[in-house]
């Protein structure tokens, strides 16, 4: 029998998280998290297309609240070490990033349909894309200018501003020390000689204003540095698994 | 168009996704890698982003391909190409598309004879209810199993 032969190892170390609060800064201690929340007003500040950031900390079990369109669930996580698919990556687990957006004329943030509603009944929660229901979830509302065509820029923008803000965590995660983490998981990309090779398809939105991908950017579900899929035209891409596992694919549908 | 509420896979979707789970903790799978394509505008580049995927597959020397999905409507104009592409070379290919009652395919080919349908809600239609129609390990669990029983035929033929 030939042995399997191991390419990259890839280690995703966990820090759950019991407790989100606001606070002046940033910081993660303890499984309690801070979240400073003015930053947001200076990506306002900056942004043209932005009218105003919303943020809530919603705790578990506390889904009785409208929401706008939900844009997308986001991991907070991060490199450490190495990049996608290789070296270890720290992640938050008991939080999640929801992103919600909106224009000021009252225009969700979707194309094909919209989730607008009280989240406990627009969300199944415990899913592998959403959060379970002793989760919290740091919610970021975005207000997009009203009256303006309906372009990529302006949910882009959303996810731009939303991905700053988890940014700022990012970094705090980054220094925490691995030996602190609640769980750790080893994986490794490899060849293994003799099995049925098989290749995973996903087809993934690449046009108009709602339906972008972004592919391998320098943080796990981040945005900075990654490239779209309809900037490349849509042409197939291939990930090792753990470059997909390790983050390499934010949706923006 | 193509990506509604219910069907979207968030990026946390990406990040703990069990398709990816369940074919790459399978002992009998060799996964080679896990093939992104996107959904252009036009048919002519449709046909081309689909046939240059096929191609790919084909020089990975690939036994089999499970192709997945998370739009539907025009979204399957591609879906269908792709597949049709993969199977005309020979590989065995199985799918993983929502149908339910509301996204029966607008085209389909004779290649599209093993897709597990991952509609999850009670009606079959597009609920806007985010994370209900997802892939989930069952559903993937289906996938692999058919792509098993395709691959053993080819394989005796």
């Amino acid at each position: 029998m030939v042995l399997d032969r191991e390419l990259r190892r890839l280690v995703i170390k966990s820090f759950h998280i019991n407790k989100v609060e606001f606070n002046s800064q940033n910081s993660i201690k303890n499984g309690y998290l801070t979240v400073d929340k003015s930053v947001l007003n200076q990506f306002v500040e900056v942004e043209e297309l932005i009218e105003k950031i919303e943020i809530d900390i919603i705790e578990p079990g506390q889904h009785n609240k409208f929401v706008n369109s939900i844009m997308d669930i986001i991991p907070i996580s991060t490199k450490v070490l190495g990049e996608i698919g290789e070296g270890v990556t720290h992640t938050l687990t008991g939080v999640y990033v929801m992103l919600t957006g909106i224009d000021s004329e009252g225009k969700q943030m979707a194309e094909f349909g919209s989730s607008e509603g009280i989240l406990e009944e627009q969300m199944v929660f415990g899913k592998a894309g959403t959060p379970s229901k002793e989760d919290y979830i740091i919610h970021i509302d975005v207000i997009l200018k009203g009256g303006l065509p309906f372009e990529r820029k302006l949910p882009l923008t959303a996810h731009k501003v939303c991905d700053k803000f988890i940014q700022n965590l990012r970094n705090i995660l980054k220094e925490i020390d691995g030996r602190e983490s609640s769980e750790s998981y080893e994986y490794y990309d490899k060849i293994k000689p003799g099995k049925k090779k098989v290749v995973i398809v996903k087809q993934i939105a690449g046009q108009g204003a709602m339906s972008d991908n972004n592919i391998l950017s320098e943080e796990p579900s981040g945005l900075v540095g990654g490239k779209s899929i309809i900037d490349m035209e849509n042409i197939p891409i291939i990930l090792s698994p753990n470059e997909y596992r390790d983050g390499a694919l934010r949706a923006m549908t | 168009m193509g990506i509604g509420p219910s069907t979207k896979e968030t990026t946390l979707h990406h990040f703990r996704d069990p398709l990816l789970d369940v074919v790459s903790q399978d002992g009998d799978v060799d996964l080679l890698g896990i093939i992104l394509v996107g959904t252009p505008q036009d048919n002519k580049s449709k046909y081309f982003v689909g046939k240059r995927l096929a191609q790919w597959t084909e020089a990975m020397r690939a036994d089999g391909v499970i192709i997945s999905v998370d739009g539907w409507g025009n979204s399957h104009v591609d879906y269908a190409n792709t597949i049709e592409e993969i199977g005309k070379r020979g590989i065995p290919v199985v799918g993983l598309s929502f149908i339910g009652k509301q996204a029966k395919f607008v085209v389909s080919n004779k290649y599209m004879d093993t897709i597990v349908d991952f509609n999850k809600s009670e009606k079959g239609i597009e609920t806007e209810v985010l994370g209900e129609n997802n892939v989930d390990k069952l559903d993937s669990k289906k996938a692999l199993a058919f792509l098993k029983l395709k691959m053993k035929k080819r394989g005796s033929k």
